[in-house]
């Protein structure tokens, strides 16, 4: 029997759930092969996602809290996630692939001596190490790849895995943490642009972007209220980001984030490969382009050929009577 | 400052592609400079035009990535590193990870920046963990670099806004290519890449061992995405369609 341990992510305050999608997910592959699944919540306010994290069947939680947490900075959180694979000793340790997760994914397996497989959408145990499918080249094929060694550190593309809960009573295990200011490396001197009240795009259930059919305020206006009707996060193609038009933490793509929500609405967005890469693997997709070759289509579940300013109207009005 | 950056060839991920029996046929003519790599070029020289100093690229490839190389010099870098492996080692990031840790163990520098993934595999783990090998301070995912004090304040993509991080120097900084438009190579450049240094390097010369060099990553073969079929097309008045379509969002597709 060994252990596969999960990073649990926090982001505003909120557990991310691609993180217990993963969970889940190594909750499965514990059951099928006799294993037992630990999961780790790094954060400077961490106990209080214990429960969050027992529902979903960890047998143990390691729970590493101090101020330091509050923002993302690599140094520590190494720090942190070394102390704790030292006592888990894991033979997976399985994250979700969010931004944090890259900053320090590589510096993990050099630190460790392990094997990694980054950005994985699907990934199984086998003897000695994990099997993975891997979207590479821009996301337009996959490759299979496989990761042997003592520990192997995976992460995981949102939206791969469902939710499965499963209560456990799980042992919480508090690790001490101290680290002296001389230890850090880098300086977090500001945070510019945080989301705020906005959706989280890699929880969101709908998504609305918006690409550069979307000209002027009149339909930025329009986006927001179908992003409203439906409690949808909105995203943009580069086109948008690139303008300055919207936050660059919204950009959705290979440069961007990777979404895979219920629904996707891409409104005004030509689907070049790059923007495709990003939202592919979303569940339902619905554009909404004036040119009826645009590539988008070719991978839309709904097309609408038309003018997004003729369009989006009518189609918030027959969403808002949906919905009353 | 003296800028280290290190390049990688990269096929063209726009050109065709094909599985035949799980391999990857691609046009061996279309390699290109990796895209997050150009970026990082472009930012080094920007900083240096700025500043003064030095911009260096090393680039571990075969006999053809002088090409790639030539490009990096072309686009203004003073000079070149060649690690020159034959190109069908099979290595995953933590090969080319551990040849840059150790060219770089005696090197002096302010700055060891890199693309924040290859384009081909799109891994973005050999940046992080150079940084790990040599002890370095660094970050990832830079959209953003300035240098003020001797020291490097990077502008970076995280999770729930863009970060200011301030790092000592010596350091390492992984760029994305949403900060700068990397320039073009023109004539006069391209003339005088010709007589800039481009030094070879043996890798055995690096004193690695086999084991140092193996993989721990295995790409067992390639498959085809599953297709999404394209769905259907609505066509007319914008009323009509725009009701039909949110109508099925409710009862067909059940996602309302
Ligand atoms: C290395 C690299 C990485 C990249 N990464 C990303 C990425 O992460 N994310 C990303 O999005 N892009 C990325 N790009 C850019 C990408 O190639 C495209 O340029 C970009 O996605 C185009 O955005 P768009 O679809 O909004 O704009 P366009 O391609 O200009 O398309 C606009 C569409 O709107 C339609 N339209 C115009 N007016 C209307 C109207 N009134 N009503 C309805 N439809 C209308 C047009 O028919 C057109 O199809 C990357 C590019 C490179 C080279």
């Amino acid at each position: 029997m060994s252990t596969i341990l999960t990073h649990i992510a926090i982001a505003d305050g909120k557990i991310k759930r691609s993180s217990l999608e993963v969970l889940s997910h190594c909750k499965q592959l514990a059951d099928q092969g006799g294993h037992s699944v630990e999961a780790v919540v790094v954060d400077s306010n961490a106990s209080s996602f214990v429960e969050g994290i027992q529902k979903y069947g960890a047998s143990k939680v390691y729970v590493v809290e101090d101020p330091i947490f509050k923002n993302h900075m690599n140094t520590p959180l190494l720090k942190a996630l070394v102390k704790v694979m030292e006592s888990a000793n894991p033979s997976v340790f399985a994250f979700a692939s969010t931004e944090s997760t890259k900053d320090i994914l590589g510096a993990l397996a050099a630190n460790q001596n392990a094997a990694v497989l980054p950005d994985v959408s699907s990934f199984e145990l086998m003897d000695g190490g994990v099997k993975a499918k891997r979207p590479v080249m821009a996301a337009k094929i996959i490759s299979n790849t496989q990761a042997k060694g003592d520990t192997v550190l995976v992460s995981v593309r949102s939206g791969s895995y469902d939710l499965a809960e499963n209560e456990t009573s799980a042992e919480v295990v508090n690790v001490d943490f101290c680290m002296e200011d001389s230890e850090l490396q880098a300086i977090l001197k500001e945070i510019i642009s945080a989301s705020g009240d906005t959706i989280d795009l890699n929880e969101a259930e709908s998504i609305v972007a918006a690409g550069r059919g979307v000209k002027d305020e009149e339909g930025q206006k329009l986006i927001s209220e179908l992003a409203q009707v439906l409690n949808a996060g909105i995203g943009a193609s580069r086109a948008l980001t690139e303008a300055g038009i919207y936050d660059p933490s919204l950009q959705i793509g290979q440069t961007g984030k990777v979404v895979s929500p219920q629904l996707y609405i891409a409104v005004g967005i030509s689907g070049a490969i790059q923007h495709v890469a990003g939202m592919a693997n979303s569940k339902v997709i619905v554009a909404i382009n004036k040119d009826p070759d645009a590539p988008i289509f070719e991978i839309s579940d709904y097309g609408i050929v038309g003018d997004l300013y003729k369009v989006l109207p009518p189609f918030i009005e027959e969403l808002k009577k949906i919905k009353n | 400052m003296k800028f280290y950056v290190c390049i990688k060839m990269v096929p063209d991920v726009n050109a065709p592609l094909q599985i035949k029996d799980g391999q990857l046929i691609q046009d061996a003519d279309r390699q290109i400079l990796n895209a997050y790599d150009a970026s990082a070029v472009e930012e080094a020289l920007v900083l240096k035009e700025k500043h003064g100093g030095e911009v260096e690229v090393v680039c571990i490839g075969s006999a053809k990535a002088s090409e790639t190389i030539r490009k990096a010099l072309a686009m203004g870098a003073d000079k070149a590193t060649h690690i020159v492996a034959s190109g069908d080692e099979n290595f995953d990031s933590g090969s080319y990870a551990r040849i840059l840790a150790k060219f770089f163990e005696d090197k002096e520098y302010d700055v060891l920046s890199l693309g924040k993934q290859a384009q081909d595999t799109d891994a973005g783990l050999t940046g992080s963990m150079v940084a790990a090998m040599l002890s370095l301070p660094y970050t990832t995912n830079a959209v953003g670099l300035k240098a003020q004090d001797g020291k490097l304040i990077v502008k970076r993509q995280g999770d729930t806004g863009q970060e200011m991080i301030e790092l000592p120097t010596p350091c390492a900084v992984t760029c994305s290519n949403d900060m700068n438009e990397p320039r073009i190579p023109n004539l006069k450049g391209i003339m005088a890449s010709k007589r800039k240094p481009m030094e070879q390097v043996e890798l055995s010369s690096l004193d690695l061992s086999e084991d140092e060099l193996t993989a721990s990553t295995t790409v067992l073969g390639y498959e085809e995405k599953p297709e999404r079929e394209a769905g259907k097309k609505f066509e007319g008045e914008a009323d009509e369609i725009a009701r039909e379509v949110a109508q099925l969002l409710d009862t067909e597709a059940n996602v309302i």
